[in-house]
């Protein structure tokens, strides 16, 4: 045999060897690992990189996995070994698509139909590309909740068994009691996991009682009554422990609201919100929780609740949890005079109390008006209203709280929703307030928590500040997809 | 036989500092692998796109490598390509590939790193076709001339050295041919920081004398003297990794004091927070869209703890000191 030839043969076995390996990534593909199929796809590559099926199959199972930029590079990779690929293109252009890159993505689809005019297929893609990169600003303004069944309608809570090995902390004749808290506290400290059937009882019934709330919760606190605004705790369940530590267990006698943002980022989220959700069971009139702009959908798949969740729990627990935040207040209002809510107030004038009151808020918030503004607006030092630098909802000025307080009738507002470095900050002559507690956010800012006390005598703000406490060196979220690091390396 | 060396503090130390690579590495292959920026090689450092990094990251990071790549062209295109790169402590930087790519070469690029970095880097560019294909294609001949610390071809070198020891490092870089005459330009990315500041000093001093016209362009911390700086050497110390250099890192001042005290004619130099703000802004608006940033302070506050310091030398006039954002 020449070397010729046997250089030929060999890179033929290489290349069925090559084929191989595609096939195993494609049966991968279809049963959705796209992991292992990109895995594989890459061993064919090495054996035979001038493939262009082989980048473009890539190119689609990278698009699955949100690596939209590994997508355009294997895509480009592929038209550039033939450039007569059509589903180049096409994986070229979702690529594009997502990367935000509409121009490029048009052009492609543009491309598909030069070198096929006659191809109805490929004219419906660039006449649906060109709509698309239209309606994409346009489905930003629109935001469509679809009915979704429940999932407490697929639960058989009553016939979930509790191990024999099970040593946690369960509800007593299916309630919530102190005892329990207490063994939940002491059990969430040490780090261990409370029985998923526990938890569902504990979802199932704060849905119960957050549903029968109105979307403006009205308290009254006597002369002698008093209560504490915590801020976000994001997760920190160490440091809301710390709060209790501080400034007591909720009680009938000691009342607490909680203003939104209970997860996400920090590492024990699900440790906080089941605890909070325990003392609203508990103490349903005097421990009060609003929803902040951490407790929806979108939140939470980007800024770990989710996946603490699916990997301490299930996927379908999540989903419960995404219905029990569904039902949280948007705002709170003290003695007809203070007004607390997480985000801040209104991108136009003229709402009223009785506005909050009715609005429809068993959804995920939509992208503007009253529901929005409340989880995500901030204010601002001058005067009048802005884009915010959040990129969604506004932020607003000394006069717009003024005018708001006016027509309603109140003394100040109480938001949170923005770290500030001594856990707390007054603005807008006193008519703004913004309380945070998660102390040290994110292990980094070094910021101060705070909390505020309410009388009921005078409602005048009084200020308390904690630092942060240690908690376990647990890798945050480990299990899940982590945000932690510490800056550049 | 050599007795063992026992395991002493400063090998822990060092061991700290190598694993800072990894970090880098990681953080650039999960940004790339959002579409932040492209980088075609960082896929065959580091295998796996790995666990997530928050939002703030991966735009740090992209400010930090739009930043670096801005300032390194610049130099290029001033120099007509005719100069040197020596990127220290280079770890698993891809820089190199990236310029042949664009055909922007300098005559050659040398990296320099602990020789356990250089081995594993080394490692990948041989059983890695991509990463050794442009190697081979700008070499004179059919093979690299390699062993477990160093590589050394045409345009492209590798070497295994501590930073520290500048006699070595410099007897290392002329081995390999490097020419003090010609422009150089050298890159330090989080690397000084790890340094005291009398070895790194020596270093900016050793450069400066050296090679006449010459740019350095140093990354790192900077406004550390805050509550967040003090947290994040607070968080580094539990990983055994000590920014022994960080009392240079105190302001923009500092970082600039320390390359005049050491024989450079002038400096300049930007948090990043300006930095990102002298992007382009459209690229800009881009990634900002690729992933939603909940808490803008967050990333305020890591920017305004970064910086790029760049210093110059020009005996032969070429006008680098025009070079900037």
């Amino acid at each position: 045999m020449t070397e010729h030839g046997s250089v030929k043969m060999a890179e033929e076995e290489q290349n069925a060897s090559a084929e191989k390996l595609k096939e195993k990534a494609n049966n991968y593909f279809k049963d959705k690992d796209y992991e292992n199929a990109i895995k594989y796809y890459t061993e064919a590559l090495e054996l035979n990189p001038s493939n262009a099926v082989y980048y473009s199959n890539r190119s689609l199972a990278y698009l699955r996995t949100e690596c939209y930029g590994y997508a355009l590079v294997d895509a480009t990779k592929a038209l550039e070994l033939d450039k007569n690929y059509i589903k180049g293109y096409y994986r070229r252009a979702t690529s594009n698509m997502a990367l935000g890159k509409f121009k490029a993505a048009l052009k492609d689809y543009e491309t598909v139909v030069r070198v096929r005019p006659n191809d109805k297929d490929a004219k419906m893609k660039y006449q649906e590309c060109n709509k698309i990169v239209k309606q994409k600003a346009f489905e930003r303004a629109i935001a469509s909740d679809e009915l979704k069944r429940s999932v407490v309608d697929s639960l058989d809570i009553e016939n979930m068994t509790i191990e024999d090995d099970y040593a946690g902390p369960k509800l007593e004749d299916g309630k919530v009691t102190l005892k329990f808290m207490k063994d939940l506290m002491a059990w969430f400290k040490d780090q261990k996991k409370l029985h998923r059937k526990c938890a569902y009882q504990i979802l199932v019934q704060v849905k119960e009682v957050l549903s029968k709330l109105p979307s403006l919760v009205e308290i009254t606190l006597k002369e002698t009554e008093k209560i504490t605004i915590c801020g976000d705790t994001h997760g920190q369940y160490y440091d809301l422990l710390n709060i209790f530590d501080l400034n007591g267990l909720p009680s009938v006698t000691n009342p607490y609201l909680f203003n939104g943002d209970f997860v996400d980022r920090g590492s024990f989220s699900v440790e906080v919100i089941l605890t909070l959700f325990g003392f609203k069971l508990l103490y349903p009139e005097h421990f009060h929780l609003l929803r902040g702009n951490h407790e929806t959908d979108n939140m939470n798949q980007m800024y770990g609740f989710e996946g603490e969740v699916k990997a301490k729990y299930t996927a379908q627990m999540f989903q419960l949890f995404s219905e029990v935040f569904q039902w949280l207040p948007l705002a709170q209002s003290i003695n007809n005079k203070v007004l607390v809510m997480h985000g801040g107030l209104f991108s136009e004038d003229g709402v009223t109390l009785d506005d909050i009151r009715k609005i429809d808020r068993n959804r995920q918030p939509p992208d503007s008006g009253p529901m929005c503004d409340l989880l995500w607006s901030d204010p601002q030092p001058q005067d009048g209203r802005s884009v915010s630098k959040r990129g969604v909802s506004c932020q607003f000025g000394p006069d717009v709280t003024e005018r708001f307080l006016d027509q309603n009738k109140l003394q100040y507002i109480v938001r949170s929703h923005e770290v500030k470095a001594e856990g707390y900050e007054v603005t807008h002559s006193g008519k703004c307030i913004t309380v945070f507690s998660a102390p040290n956010y994110c292990d980094q800012m070094g910021n101060k928590g705070a909390y505020i006390h309410l009388r009921g005598s005078d409602l005048k703000p009084e200020f308390h500040q904690f630092n942060a406490v240690p908690h376990p060196n647990v890798k945050p979220m480990a299990y899940a997809n982590s945000l932690m690091q510490m800056g550049m390396m | 036989m050599a007795s063992k060396q026992p395991f002493t503090d400063s090998d822990t130390a060092d061991e700290a500092v190598r694993a800072t690579c990894d970090d880098a590495s990681t953080c650039k292959r999960f940004a790339t692998s959002k579409g932040y920026w492209t980088d075609l090689y960082v896929q065959y450092f580091v295998r796996q796109i790995g666990e997530r990094k928050a939002p703030e990251i991966n735009r740090g990071y992209y400010g930090r490598v739009r930043g670096m790549n801005l300032l390194i062209d610049a130099f290029l295109k001033k120099t007509r390509c005719d100069c040197q790169v020596v990127n220290l402590g280079a770890g698993l930087d891809t820089t190199f590939w990236r310029l042949k790519d664009e055909n922007i070469m300098p005559k050659k690029f040398f990296e320099v790193d602990f020789p356990m970095i250089v081995a594993r880097k080394i490692h990948h560019i041989k059983t890695k076709p991509p990463l050794s294909k442009p190697l081979i294609e700008t070499h004179s001949t059919d093979s690299l001339v390699l062993d477990g610390h160093s590589l050394d071809s045409d345009r492209y070198c590798i070497i295994g050295a501590d930073l520290r020891d500048l006699p070595a490092l410099e007897e290392k870089l002329k081995k390999f041919q490097i020419n003090p005459e010609l422009p150089t330009l050298f890159l330090s990315e989080c690397v000084l920081v790890y340094m005291t500041p009398e070895k790194s000093s020596k270093l900016l001093n050793w450069v400066a004398h050296t090679f006449p016209t010459a740019m350095f362009i140093n990354y790192e911390q900077v406004n550390m003297n805050d509550r967040f700086g003090q947290i994040m050497i607070e968080n580094l110390q539990r990983r055994q990794c000590n920014l022994a250099g960080v009392d240079v890192c105190q302001s923009l001042d500092s970082q600039k004091e320390r390359f005049l005290s050491a024989g450079w004619e002038s400096v300049k130099a930007l948090d990043m927070m300006t930095v990102y703000s002298m992007l382009p802004r459209e690229d800009v608006a881009r990634i900002e869209r690729l992933e939603f940033l909940d808490e803008k302070e967050l990333l305020h506050q890591l920017l305004q703890h970064y910086c790029i310091c760049w210093a110059v030398k020009d005996k032969l006039s070429l006008g680098l000191s025009q070079i900037g954002f």
